[in-house]
């Protein structure tokens, strides 16, 4: 798991900032973008082995995002996980039609987060052995 | 009686004839004398020929007619005593019995037409005058209302459903329906044809209407108007609910917007807060970082409850207000250093111009504050990296007034949004993607300087070249002079 890179979108610098503090200090690289536009970009040039986006972010959203990223044959598959502040919940049948492994909501935990990743990275990692 | 009299005088001139002839016969045959040969004398003698016989006539006439009057008073007077032998005296006392009662009859049934007719009128009046209530608040409903008979053709539209539909009401009378309001209004035409045919008692249904300013939703309610069995009419009301679905989207959105703005600073907590518990800053400085972080969220999320709150108070008037003379100069120097941290983060330079004349206004210094933060912050926020914000105050000493302009260098704001700006909930829809917030910033600016500063908020702005904001306050000697 470790020396993956993980981009991570958010328009708060803050959460960008919390959240690469405890991917670094568990081995991550990350790489991170302060909107969906520069995300779409790094996602195109860097590769990551996973995407944290947030859902609401300016100029193109984190389901704009997805949608272009599913739409590139150089990243459809890379998985991704959306973090949302929004009122409503995403179920699981919503989140397989947006194209997203998984979804948090804000507030959310760190510690949640750095597993939902490792799981998500496990998962793929073990499908590519079979 | 008619036939006997014209036999008397039949007789009576053939008696005159007869003898006159005999007269004049006698006299010549005879050879009276001289004097009865005459003319004169022959004329006289039939004079008294006629005169005698007219004399008998007159008599039998005479005597006849004062028999049949006797002989009616006797009946009459029977018939009015009741005698029996009256009655049986012959038919007529019977035919002015019945003739009596029927009349009696005929008058009471006039009598009872007469009351009848009054009623009838009276009725048609209150009828009449029930008609022209129920047409005037027809006519004055904001609800459009049209009435269709079982033809499908006009009986009756307000003035409301004809500007709804566009169409003439003087023309449109009795014309059918289809024609009148064209192929524009086809959906509605042929909700009421349905209604009609089906003969539902009422049917709703929200209808989309293109009208000058937009689209238009309407709430409408189709009834059908029974006679009997058969449907004789369908009555439409329609009442614009554009409005209100509007009101009702901003309340979600406003909804969605607080929670994922209260949630944005939440978020930050949390996860610093486990950090620092989970040991994941490693020195001093870090967590020195962390705790800042958490603060400076805290307080954000503070204002936004804050802001939220101000509105409700101010819209209630339970907000306390302090004014005092205010140097509107120092407190925008005081905001423009609030702001610069956020604005630098964004590469946006905040310059202001510090007046050198007398600006103080009669002000609540923290409700100010809020405003000119409020203008700042939304500067910062739509305008673009490398962008700037210029703060200016101007004193207006004809108008006797100061004023506070915030121009930036931003996305702009289209011309048709423009008066909703400061609507509460109301965030520009282009713009929507480019920033957070609850739409609510604006309108508290607004409450504040209009409701409680009796002041007036203006906007001017152009969609990529950017957007002037700026409240005009009362200058404090104004306000003191106007007070004495």
């Amino acid at each position: 798991m470790t020396g993956n890179r993980v981009l991570i979108a958010d328009d708060e610098i803050h959460i960008i900032h919390v959240v690469a503090i405890k991917l670094r200090n568990n081995g991550f690289e990350v790489i991170a973008a302060n909107n969906g536009a520069e995300a779409y970009e790094l996602a195109c040039t860097e590769h990551p082995d996973i995407i944290v986006t947030d859902y609401q972010m300016p100029f193109v959203t984190g389901i704009e995002l997805i949608e272009k990223l599913r739409a590139n044959e150089e990243t459809k598959h890379t998985p991704a996980i959306l973090l949302t502040a929004r009122s409503f919940a995403i179920s699981e049948e919503m989140q397989e039609t947006l194209g997203v492994e998984a979804c948090l909501s804000k507030p959310f935990s760190p510690k949640e987060l750095l597993k939902t990743i490792q799981d998500i990275l496990h998962e793929k990692a073990m499908a590519l052995h079979v | 009686m008619r036939r006997q009299r014209s036999l008397g005088w039949a007789a009576t001139s053939a008696v005159i004839l007869s003898l006159c002839v005999a007269a004049l016969t006698g006299l010549h045959n005879s050879g009276i004398g001289v004097g009865w040969r005459s003319p004169t004398v022959a004329l006289g003698l039939i004079a008294c020929c006629i005169g005698a016989v007219g004399v008998i006539f007159l008599g039998l006439a005479y005597h006849r007619l004062v028999g049949t009057v006797m002989s009616i008073a006797r009946q009459l007077s029977s018939a009015s005593t009741g005698s029996e032998s009256g009655l049986q005296s012959g038919s007529l006392l019977e035919m002015v019995s019945g003739l009596r009662s029927e009349l009696d009859e005929r008058a009471e049934r006039i009598g009872q037409l007469e009351t009848e007719l009054k009623d009838l009128r009276l009725q048609s009046r209150l009828a009449d005058r029930q008609k022209q209530h129920a047409e005037a608040i027809i006519y004055s409903l904001r609800d459009a209302v049209v009435v269709i008979d079982e033809s499908d053709r006009l009986l009756m539209a307000n003035e409301a459903a004809a500007n709804l539909l566009d169409f003439d009401p003087s023309a449109a009378c009795h014309q059918a329906l289809a024609e009148t309001v064209g192929q524009k209004h086809n959906e509605f035409v042929q909700l009421l044809q349905q209604s009609r045919q089906s003969g539902i008692e009422a049917t709703r249904r929200e209808l989309e209407f293109e009208q000058s300013d937009g689209p238009h939703t309407l709430d409408t309610i189709v009834s059908c108007v029974h006679e009997g069995d058969k449907v004789s009419g369908v009555v439409a009301i329609l009442h614009d609910i554009t409005r209100e679905k509007e009101i009702s989207q901003m309340k979600n959105d406003f909804v969605s917007h607080v929670s994922h703005e209260l949630k944005t600073p939440l978020a930050s907590i949390t996860a610093y807060s486990e950090m620092l518990a989970d040991g994941e800053a490693d020195d001093e400085e870090t967590r020195k970082e962390f705790y800042a972080i958490i603060q400076s969220q805290a307080q954000r999320l503070n204002r936004l409850i804050e802001d939220i709150l101000n509105v409700s108070r101010i819209e209630s008037g339970l907000i306390k207000v302090q004014k005092e003379p205010v140097s509107l100069a120092i407190l925008i120097e005081h905001q423009m250093q609030m702001i610069k941290g956020f604005a630098e983060e964004k590469q946006i330079t905040v310059t202001g111009q510090t007046p050198i004349i007398f600006d103080q206004v009669n002000a609540d210094k923290d409700m100010i504050s809020q405003v000119v933060v409020n203008l700042l912050s939304n500067a910062v926020k739509y305008t673009p990296a490398g962008g700037s914000v210029r703060i200016e105050t101007q004193v207006d000493e004809v108008e006797r007034l100061a004023r506070v302009t915030v121009a930036d260098t931003g996305v702009g704001i289209p011309a048709d949004e423009l008066d909703h700006v400061f609507d509460k909930f109301y965030r520009v829809g282009a713009n929507n993607k480019q920033a957070k917030g609850t739409g609510l910033g604006l309108n508290l600016v607004k409450q504040i300087v209009e409701k409680v500063h009796g002041g007036r908020v203006f906007v001017t702005s152009e969609v990529g070249r950017g957007s002037t904001f700026g409240f005009e306050l009362p200058l404090a000697a104004a306000v003191a002079a106007g007070a004495t």
